[in-house]
């Protein structure tokens, strides 16, 4: 399963929010992370999306996510109103990110913002990720 | 709402509203009756949805009562109008979350993965990973993910419902409080120190260990005494409960 990308993208509504964290919940249940590392990427996803949502000016929020050599990540992205980094990181939602993933970023190109997340394998559990 | 309730009121608004058919008489008759919603929507407050929603919810119960309510009929209004009520509440919760969808075996497994996974937990020091739990279980990893989905959608109308199988070591919920909790830990973040506040002190602790102690959700669940997936649900609540109070907007 690792390295194959799956990519979901739903209206940017409250109400499609559950879809992507659906989504990440099930493929990274997939990926040898363990239940606890499932759950703390849900919610980071629906808080990332939250924070995206609030700022965004296309129609859709876009997902990614996919196994990679160490763990999970998931990229989300939409079209925002200015440049600044759409999450301060001064702010609770910062930190609720920072607690909830091992790597967080946020990227801002042009009107175009991404939240990138992710969640490492156990060490042990690296090994054998086609168990 | 203090208008004196009276069943000659009722009656005499009835016969008007059939004749005339004014819509201020249905308004007159739903304001009237709107203490019978409330006291219904009240016994459905504790399954996690806003007493206010709920309200609403049983007043489309009423005006759907009204509409066909049959002065004709040897019965009071009231006793009429209940059942229809109440099943409006019940319709909403049953529309709104997965509580009486999830099949029963899915139910079951959802109750024995749970049991599977503190005892896991405690053997290896941490969270299982979705293979090592339908190992166990002897069942498919894809029986897992369901169930355990199907946990996650229950658990989105029934977050406070008494949670017997969930609570299953209540002996250690005297636990609770252990930690010297202080909100001045939080207060870096003005804005939500109010609503954190208005957080039961579970919740609370719970909040302060997995945001700000960095502790995992296994470990936070021995802490304080329930399951991991019960600490899953009440965060995914509080968090929600922060952001709609950002809103403004919140009621926990």
């Amino acid at each position: 399963m690792a390295s194959e990308t799956v990519t979901v993208r739903v209206p940017a509504t409250a109400g499609h929010l559950a879809l992507l964290r659906t989504a990440v919940g099930g493929y990274a249940a997939r990926d040898q992370l363990t239940i606890d590392q499932v759950d703390d990427l849900r919610m980071a996803v629906e808080e990332a999306a939250v924070q995206l949502l609030r700022h965004a000016t296309s129609e859709r929020i876009e997902l990614d996510v996919c196994g990679t050599a160490t763990g999970v990540e998931v990229r989300l992205h939409a079209e925002v109103a200015g440049e600044q980094p759409i999450i301060d990181e001064s702010s609770f939602s910062w930190s609720i990110l920072r607690a909830l993933s091992d790597d967080l970023a946020v990227e801002m190109q042009q009107r175009h913002a991404t939240i990138v997340l992710s969640k490492h394998r156990l060490p042990h559990l690296n090994e054998d990720t086609e168990a | 709402m203090t208008t004196q309730y009276t069943r000659d009121d009722t009656k005499r608004l009835f016969a008007a509203l059939r004749q005339t058919g004014e819509p201020e008489l249905r308004d007159a008759l739903a304001r009237l009756h709107l203490p019978l919603v409330e006291y219904l929507a009240k016994r459905f407050k504790d399954r996690g949805e806003p007493l206010d929603d709920l309200i609403q919810v049983g007043s489309v119960g009423l005006l759907k009562a009204i509409d066909r309510f049959d002065l004709g009929r040897e019965v009071e209004f009231s006793t009429y109008a209940t059942p229809t009520i109440v099943g409006e509440l019940k319709r909403y919760f049953r529309d709104k979350g997965w509580a009486v969808r999830v099949p029963r075996r899915l139910q079951e497994l959802s109750l024995r993965l749970n049991k599977v996974i503190a005892q896991l937990t405690q053997e290896l020091g941490r969270s299982p990973t979705v293979p090592e739990i339908a190992k166990s279980a002897q069942v498919t990893e894809e029986e897992v993910l369901e169930a355990l989905e199907s946990g996650q959608a229950y658990s989105t109308t029934s977050l406070d419902a008494p949670s017997g199988e969930d609570d299953d070591a209540p002996n250690r919920a005297d636990r609770l409080g252990e930690e010297d909790f202080r909100l001045d830990n939080l207060e870096y973040f003005a804005s939500l120190a109010p609503l954190i506040e208005q957080l039961p002190e579970r919740e609370r602790t719970i909040l302060y260990l997995r945001f700000f102690k960095g502790m995992t959700q296994s470990k936070i669940a021995e802490h304080v005494g329930i399951s991991q997936m019960h600490v899953s649900r009440l965060l995914s609540r509080i968090l929600e409960f922060l952001r709609q109070g950002m809103e403004g907007e919140a009621q926990y």
